[in-house]
């Protein structure tokens, strides 16, 4: 992982890519115990191509095919770990990005989303393995539950929280 | 130790040290997808 990062971290002081932020399971694993992953997401914002104002992960691809990184379907392959790059979808994406938490793995410098975006993301997401990832955030007492409840009205997300209470939480409570 | 408190102890470790276990979690679950120890997904009563 110190390669991964220090190769990502190396893209970003070069303009290559804007603010990063891990996110998925590598980033729920920076509060909760390790859950086997095959690889990381890491959200990124991009500087538009000058003249346009499409995005693309093209510039990404060159700089690390360069370096002697190998695509891999969706992922490209950066030291050890498969990385999927993923350009913010929405406003929650991009404050996910924006208010990432600086830490570092090895002593190399890093950013991981706040435990309450990592827990709106895997609700807007909802698979099993996101809601059961919600759970143990909840389990953990890893979320500040009122900076929860602030980015959830924030991104319209309250209806799917209180489904969300009412499938899981409201049963084990009673 | 207990489960709650096998997991609150994983929990508290390093970033830098649960990446460790991350990096063992995913060498062992590339092991078991080579070794062929899964079941096949195909449902057998669609052969």
């Amino acid at each position: 992982m110190k390669k991964t990062l220090e190769l990502i971290n190396r893209m970003q002081a070069e303009g290559v890519i804007g603010k990063y932020a891990i996110g998925g399971a590598v980033g729920a694993t920076f509060y909760l115990e390790p859950s086997a992953t095959l690889d990381v997401d890491v959200f990124v914002t991009l500087p538009a191509a000058p003249g346009s104002s499409l995005l693309s992960l093209t510039p990404i691809y060159e700089y690390l095919t360069a370096r002697g990184c190998r695509v891999e379907g969706e992922y490209i392959v950066i030291g050890d770990w498969p990385v999927q790059f993923l350009p913010p979808s929405d406003a929650l994406e991009r404050e996910a990005i924006a208010e990432a938490m600086p830490t570092e793995v090895e002593d190399v410098k890093t950013w991981v989303m706040r435990a309450e975006h990592l827990v709106a993301i895997a609700l807007r997401t909802g698979r099993a393995k996101d809601q059961a990832r919600i759970v143990q955030f909840l389990e953990q007492n890893a979320v500040e539950r009122h900076k929860l409840d602030e980015v959830l009205t924030r991104h319209a997300l309250i209806p799917k929280w209180q489904r969300f209470e009412r499938k899981y939480l409201k049963e084990t409570n009673e | 130790m207990s489960k709650p408190e096998l997991r609150k102890k994983l929990a508290s470790l390093s970033f830098s040290e649960k990446i460790n276990i991350l990096k063992k979690l995913r060498r062992r679950s590339l092991a078991i997808a080579a070794s062929g120890l899964r079941p096949s997904k195909t449902n057998p009563r669609q052969k």
